[in-house]
């Protein structure tokens, strides 16, 4: 069932003319994922966990850091049913995140 | 490739003379845009590089005041970069890393590195960082009562260092190539020969923050000195260790002071 609930996220106003373009690449993570897991592409989804890892947070998202964390982790012992967990808690925060800059 | 940014306020007259230029060498675009953006809002100008190939020429190029470094480059172990920069050039370093170990920590900083920032970061505290940095490396933060020996030359057993070019000679005439933390550390060392400093006091003085627990800049700061004047850390003759209590400069030190 799809929710309606947003979540609210308070980020720094000098980050307001990259904070878009910034979730732009998490939604292109979003359309390259799939791909990279149906081809067992490791490599890759290490790569894409480790970058959402280190710079999730900085821009305010924090759980895209942590959600990075976790897929990095799972590439690197390939476990596949984690790693598309950690795509569909990605989709679904995209969804849901909602900024407000102060 | 690499690209650099200007201030936002360049337009502004004498904003660039003014401006600190920093260097980020990390491969991730969105840390590099988020890094750019915010300091050129801060009026600083920002050159970046993916990747460690373009750092010689980018160095020949423009003027960099500071170095932000990620560990994890595609073509080269930021820790080797580090290490081969601070062979050849003084210009502060700070490491970036989301590998999060505590090994990287510390053998980053024994390569040379003046502060490491684990990855996530907000950029505040980048920032806070870089300035604190650029401070220590340029003077030490003023104390009450001090002398100020910025035109001064300390020598002590053959050994020179020059406060205002913050080059160290060794008694052969070798230029010994010194972190800017590393200078701070030694310039507060040889203005208070044979006076017992805590590491809260050395941390103070040549960093200009206090002491955190578990702490271990200055020891490896330390180690780090020795081993530029060759002091044999089992049995050092400049640095010695006061267990419990910190470090003493041991050396007769002479201090020369010229007119600026």
């Amino acid at each position: 069932m799809e929710t309606k609930v947003k979540l609210r996220i308070t980020i720094d106003k000098d980050l307001a003319d990259i904070v878009p373009g910034y979730l732009e690449n998490r939604e292109k993570d979003v359309i390259l994922l799939p791909q990279a897991i149906r081809e067992n592409d490791f490599d890759s989804l290490k790569m894409i966990g480790h970058r959402m890892k280190g710079s999730g947070a900085g821009y305010g998202f924090q759980q895209i850091s942590d959600i990075g964390n976790r897929m990095e982790q799972a590439a690197t012992i390939q476990d596949l049913d984690t790693i598309r967990d950690c795509l569909d808690q990605l989709i679904d925060y995209l969804r849901k995140v909602e900024v407000v800059y102060e | 490739m690499n690209t650099t940014y200007q201030t936002a306020n360049s337009s502004r007259k004498g904003a660039m003379a003014a401006s600190n230029h920093i260097l980020v060498i990390d491969d991730d675009p969105d840390i590099c845009k988020l890094i750019a953006d915010f300091f050129q809002k801060n009026d600083f100008q920002v050159t970046i590089s993916n990747d460690s190939k373009g750092l010689q020429e980018i160095l020949e190029r423009h003027k960099i005041d500071l170095i932000v470094l990620d560990l994890l480059l595609p073509d080269e172990d930021g820790l080797v970069v580090c290490r081969n920069l601070r062979s050849r050039s003084n210009i502060p370093v700070i490491i970036l890393s989301s590998r999060g170990e505590e090994m990287d920590r510390i053998i980053g900083l024994e390569m040379g590195a003046d502060d490491y920032l684990p990855k996530p970061f907000h950029p505040r505290e980048l920032l806070a960082r870089i300035k604190s940095v650029l401070r220590r490396s340029r003077s030490l933060p003023e104390e009450a009562g001090s002398p100020d020996d910025s035109n001064a030359r300390y020598r002590f057993a053959g050994w020179s260092l020059d406060v205002p070019t913050r080059q160290l000679f060794a008694p052969s005439g070798e230029k010994i190539f010194l972190s800017g933390g590393e200078f701070a550390l030694l310039r507060v060392l040889l203005s208070h020969p044979n006076k017992v400093l805590t590491r809260d006091q050395l941390l103070t003085l040549s960093h200009g923050r206090e002491i955190e627990p578990y702490d271990r800049t200055i020891d490896m700061q330390i180690s780090r000195l020795r081993k530029r004047l060759r002091d044999d850390p089992k049995s050092p003759e400049f640095i010695k260790t006061v267990r419990s209590l910190g470090y003493v400069f041991s050396i007769r030190v002479e201090r020369i002071d010229s007119k600026p």
